[in-house]
């Protein structure tokens, strides 16, 4: 029996923001949590280590090696974690454990309900549901441990009780035998008789509304966009399309967003029109005016901006809890989010 | 295609524009170990043998409307057009674009079974995009067309007739009335298609004869999502449209075609859009509907709207699309969609031993040795008109 292990920087005891920027590493044997997950019965014989800015920012980069470590290993499971609530740990496990899954190697991850992560992982790993943080790691690694156990035995895991896991339910691409064309005609046609078929049955991660902020005029307001919208020049390099992370700004002093200081780099509109006023994209001017009236009690000092140009839904998901969490951390009460 | 001497035609092919500084011609064929990259468009050799100065009107001939009379063309040949864009700009990115002749990659994509002539293009000092762009479509047009220009006057292999009425075949004896919504995308140039060479941006959903889509009416300027697009080859062999042809009469009623504008802008404009397009499938007696979607994210919603328009005004819908890790929009309405895969998933590594279009990928690396390369850069390979096979399904 071979069990691979991933973890993050920190876990693997190499600091936490300081190490982040690491690129991925293989160690023999277990490291970290893995020793516990060792003294379970299930031997770690391999861990892989990777800094979860690296992963962030070079998803392909470090796909790419630590798919190929995993090609040089071949390991009858890979385990995962556990990331708890961490969004950009939670991120890299779920997208690493899901491209082992399809390349035939059974994935285990433990993380928190909330983590982007599970998106990541969508549909192709085994999710251990944890707490939000560490508190919940004994746990943890004894549901993960147990049900890596039996993977690694070959055994086909269908069925779940009690939630104590989830199960991955792939979906996955495949050749059909008739064109897309020829289908559609299928599906219209049966549709028409009263059949109603779908190749794509969608569970869209709806988002309620919140309800309304109570007095705007004592809150906190923040400014939040994907329209692309950075200082000119556009020094952090956020990409236009399939952006990697995002960047915050300072507002401090700012009463507008002039297009001799600011630009959209958004790669799915044409920003001409953007770029001759950016206050469209984040509209800075008419939210200081309301700020002056006693509307909003204050603008946080800075606006969060990101490219949703291409991006995935999973990313995206953690972009939006990353934001939140520093918002919440920052007393604001209320976001502004423009989109294009 | 077998009949003509391809490597003597394709010698005879002649370039002259001060906006290129050069053209590489190569002939790639099925099985061989060869990835194509930069592929901005792909063109199938047709050639209108009566006039054969109104082939591609608008985009490259006279303008007459196409859809009728005679046309030449050579099946299972392609002209690829390639090339990178000279300078990086705001807006849209140039992504990669790319054709595996063999290997896993080479069963995504309708290019990778024909026999390519492929077209790799440099542009000419100081050239601006768009110029470059003006330039790489009408060589590649003009080569399908000089192509096809070879069959003049030989006996073809094989003759067919496709006809077309408005209001379908059946009429009203109780098969049911579909209409094809095909849309187009329209946001920038390098992100447009054009429909007798002009853009569709200002543009509002019309009616269009289906054979028109088939005969060169529209081509391609679009070069974003490789695997979501569609070059010109897709709507002149546009397998929606043929099935629909093909059923007129048999199993339903093909009433007509509507021609939509992808990446309406604003949401008022694609509302609009999309109310207009249902009201003229309504005109035209439609029960039923498919949506088509070119590029993606943007375009989706244009897609779900249209599905949800329709639906309120009784026609029962299908649309096609692709997903990205998901779906970016969806409406309840939408309760029958084909799946034309998942463009993030990653197709297995396989190094070809040539790269014609260009060594280098957009992002530096050497294209021969490019690792898994993601669904999203395969031209053709999630083509939500429905030409490929792909499909992403829950096991």
């Amino acid at each position: 029996m071979k069990v691979v292990h991933y973890l993050n920087q920190f876990f693997a005891g190499h600091g936490a923001e300081e190490g982040a920027g690491q690129p991925p590493v293989r160690l023999e044997g277990p490291v970290g949590p893995g020793v516990a997950v060792a003294g379970l019965g299930l031997p770690i014989a391999v861990t892989l280590i990777c800094g979860d800015n690296y992963f962030a920012e070079h998803e392909e980069k470090a796909l790419s090696r630590l798919l190929g470590y995993l090609d040089e290993e071949l390991p009858d499971v890979l385990l995962l974690g556990p990331s708890f609530g961490s969004g950009r740990y939670g991120y890299a496990c779920g997208t690493l454990g899901r491209e082992a899954a399809r390349r035939g190697i059974p994935a285990v991850c433990g993380m928190h309900a909330g983590s982007p992560g599970i998106q990541a992982a969508r549909d192709y790993v085994y999710v251990v549901p944890t707490t939000p943080n560490v508190a919940g790691m004994r746990d943890a690694l004894g549901t993960m441990a147990g049900l890596a156990l039996r993977l690694a035995t070959g055994e086909d895991i269908t069925t779940t009780e009690a939630g104590e896991y989830s199960l991955p339910n792939p979906r996955r691409n495949e050749l059909a035998g008739e064109t897309g064309a020829a289908r559609a005609i299928e599906l219209l046609l049966a549709k028409l008789a009263g059949n109603v078929r779908t190749e794509l049955d969608v569970a869209v991660d709806a988002v309620p509304p919140p309800p309304p902020v109570e007095d705007l005029a004592s809150a906190t307001l923040a400014l939040v966009t994907e329209a692309g919208c950075v200082p000119q020049g556009n020094p952090d390099r956020l990409a236009s399309t399939r952006a990697r992370t995002w960047f915050r700004y300072s507002l401090s002093g700012e009463l507008t967003l002039s297009p001799e200081r600011y630009q959209s780099v958004h790669g799915g509109f044409d920003v001409t029109l953007a770029n001759e006023d950016p206050n469209r994209l984040v509209p800075l001017d008419t939210v200081r005016a309301i700020e002056r009236e006693g509307g909003v009690g204050r603008l946080h000092d800075f606006f969060y901006t990101t490219s949703g140009s291409g991006i995935l839904v999973a990313m995206a998901a953690r972009f939006g809890q990353e934001i939140a969490e520093e918002l919440k951390q920052a007393g604001v009460e209320a976001v502004l989010l423009s989109g294009t | 295609v077998e009949d003509l001497d391809l490597d003597e035609i394709v010698h005879g092919l002649t370039f002259d524009d001060p906006r290129v500084a050069s053209v590489e011609v190569s002939v790639v064929r099925p099985g061989e170990p060869v990835r194509i990259t930069h592929v901005l468009d792909a063109v199938e050799p047709r050639v209108k043998p009566d006039d054969p100065a109104a082939t591609f009107p608008g985009a490259l001939g006279t303008l007459r409307p196409a859809g009728s009379g005679r046309t030449n063309r050579v099946a299972g040949l392609a002209v690829l057009g390639c090339g990178s864009l000279p300078t990086v700009q705001g807006g849209p990115q140039e992504q990669e674009q790319i054709v595996d002749m063999a290997g896993p990659g080479a069963e995504l994509s309708c290019f990778s079974r024909t026999i390519n002539v492929v077209l790799s293009f440099s542009a000419a000092e100081g050239v601006r995009n768009e110029d470059f762009d003006a330039a790489v479509r009408a060589a590649t047009l003009r080569a399908a067309r000089d192509l096809a220009a070879a069959t003049i006057g030989r006996k073809p292999v094989d003759v067919e007739v496709l006809e077309h009425e408005l209001g379908g075949k059946a009429g009203d004896d109780g098969l049911p009335s579909v209409v094809l919504l095909l849309q187009l995308s329209a946001l920038l140039p390098q992100l447009d298609v054009h429909v007798y060479g002009a853009t569709l941006q200002g543009f509002q959903p019309t009616i269009m004869n289906p054979l028109e889509v088939l005969d060169g009416a529209i081509t391609c300027a679009e070069y974003s999502w490789a695997a979501m697009r569609n070059p010109t080859y897709v709507y002149q062999n546009a397998e929606i449209v043929r099935e629909l042809l093909a059923a007129d009469g048999k199993r339903l009623n093909f009433a007509g075609l509507v021609l939509c504008r992808g990446y309406n802008q604003g949401s008022s404009g694609k509302e609009r859009a999309a109310m207009l397009a249902a009201k003229l499938a309504r005109e035209l007696g439609a029960d039923g509907a498919i949506v088509t979607t070119d590029g993606g994210g943007n375009s989706h919603t244009d897609t779900m709207l249209t599905v949800r328009h329709c639906e309120r005004a009784g026609i029962r819908t299908v649309a096609i699309v692709a997903e990205l890790g998901g779906l970016t929009d969806h409406v309840p309405e939408a309760d029958a969609l084909v799946s034309t895969g998942d463009i993030a998933e990653l197709v297995a590594e396989w190094r070809p031993q040539r790269v014609v279009g260009g060594e280098r990928r957009l992002d530096g690396r050497l294209a021969a040795e490019a690792g898994p390369i993601a669904v999203r850069e395969y031209l053709g390979a999630s083509n939500q008109m429905g030409q490929a096979f792909l499909r992403a399904a829950s096991r």
